[in-house]
Formats: structure tokens, sequence, C-alpha cells
């Protein structure tokens, strides 16, 4: 093999991969939650639309591995919730109100996804770290 | 003749190598576990023959560079082991068809096969001091 220990160096490099495009998900999601109730600012306008996080697996050329990396993006084009309230500020015409199409359940299952595939990554990260010290061990004894 | 002749220690160095090449790709699987289209890879486990020298499917032959300028093999580029296609498959809508318990399972197997190898490892060494007489 061409680069010797190198495979453990580039095991923790693929699981930050991951750790950062989960940590990138985890924003996206609490920007989502933030914005769960913004409306527009102007009357009749459009509110807050949800965001949706993509993944896209592409080749580290140094690393020369597939790691992960947070993709575009998307918007959700699902239709916003509609409340009748004229007395809002945003209320159009007819004293509806847009409000945006985010599902806090939705977004809270999806919270506890990104949460345990950052775990994973971790625990792949602390055995490789414990494999290294096995073989330095070898020198010790 | 050198230390790394005997058969012993090479074929632990080998099955070290698989190990750590192993870890590689179960990491690139954890990574890729929301990635849609994603199929989670494995390696096949090295064989050795009586004198420890690896035999069966092992040793996959690489691309060769003529020019260092070239830029490597994509890919599979430096694995020397040959991939695992028997692959359990459960696959999501998205396609990804990552098992996280499955990956999680294995890649605490290998560390704990690696942890009895580079003991192993320790342990032959050890022998050869003792045959010096340095132990």
């Amino acid at each position: 093999m061409a680069d010797d220990g190198n495979d453990f160096v580039r095991s923790m490099s693929i699981a930050t991969s991951g750790l950062r495009a989960q940590a990138g998900r985890m924003r996206v999601i609490s920007e989502n939650i933030a914005n769960a109730d913004s409306t527009a600012q102007t009357a009749g306008g459009d509110p807050y639309r949800r965001k949706i996080p993509t993944f896209t697996s592409e080749l580290d050329r140094t690393l020369d591995a597939k790691v992960v990396a947070l993709g575009r993006v998307a918007t959700d084009p699902t239709a916003f919730r509609i409340k009748h309230d004229p007395g809002n500020p945003a209320a159009d015409a007819a004293g509806d109100v847009k409000y945006p199409n985010v599902n806090s359940l939705v977004e809270m299952t999806d919270m506890r996804d990104a949460q345990r595939s950052y775990e994973a990554n971790l625990n792949i990260i602390s055995a490789t770290r414990r494999m290294v010290q096995r073989t330095l061990d070898i020198l010790k004894s | 003749m050198s230390i790394n002749d005997l058969p012993v220690l090479s074929a632990l160095r080998t099955k070290m190598q698989w190990h750590q090449e192993r870890q590689r790709v179960l990491s690139e699987n954890v990574a890729n576990s929301d990635t849609p289209n994603f199929k989670p890879h494995d390696l096949v486990e090295p064989q050795f023959d009586k004198t420890g020298a690896s035999a069966g499917p092992t040793g996959a032959l690489a691309m060769m560079r003529t020019s260092t300028s070239h830029i490597a093999a994509a890919g599979a580029g430096g694995q020397t082991f040959d991939p695992d296609h028997k692959e359990k498959f459960q696959t999501r809508p998205a396609g990804n068809s990552v098992n996280l318990e499955d990956q999680m399972l294995k890649a605490s197997a290998n560390q704990m096969d690696y942890a009895a190898v580079t003991s192993l490892y320790s342990k032959s060494l050890h022998l050869l001091k003792t045959a010096i007489g340095k132990a």
C-alpha cells in the first residue's frame, strides 16, 4: 500500500465531513423552526418558505474518498397555511394571513435524525482513534 | 532475513492493513448515511494459507500511473482489498441503503478485531525479544 497509516487519517476526515454536513443540516432546521411563524412584511405578501437541506456525495481528490457535503438548500413548494385574521398587518384584502409551510413536528423528527447521524459519525471518529492508539501501543510493549 | 520476512508478522500486517482500509470504507458509509442513491460498501476478509501468505480474492490489480503528474484513479483508487458486494439491501425511498445500526456494529467489530491483531503482533515481537535474550 502506498500510503501506510494514512487510512486512519482518511477515515477521520471522512467522518468529519459527515459531522460538518449534519451540522449544516441542523442550521437549516433551526432556521425553519425559528421562522415557523414569520409572516410577510407587506400586506398579502408571501411569508417565510420552508428550506430543505440536501446532501451530495462527492469525491475528495486529496483524500481519494467519497466525502459528503451539504448540497443546494432547496425550498419547499408546498402551500402555505392560511388563517383568517383581518387585524393582522400581513393580512390581504380578504383578511387572510399566510403562515409559513413549516410543520414543527416534521422539523423535530428531522432534527432527531440529524442528531443520530451526527452521533454515528462521532462514534466512527472515536473508534478510529482507539485503533490508532492500539497501533501506538505496539511500540510501548 | 529481516523481520519483515516472518510469515506470522507479514500475515498480521496484511490483516492490520485490511482493518485500516475497512475502517475507511465504513466511515464513508456512515458519512453518506443521508445521501440520496448511496449504496454502502464493505471489503472481503483476507484469507491466509498455511505459510501465512494471503490467498483468495485479495489484491485487486491497481491501475498503474505512468507519470507522476497524472491524477490517481478515481473511486476505488488506492484500494488493495476486494470490495464485498454481498450487502443486505434495505433501501429507503431516497435510494439510500445505509443501515446505521449495521454500520456501527461493523465498526465496533472492526475495532475489536484490530485490537486483537495488534496485541498478537506485539506478543510475536515479544517472543522474538525472548529468543534474542533481551526480554
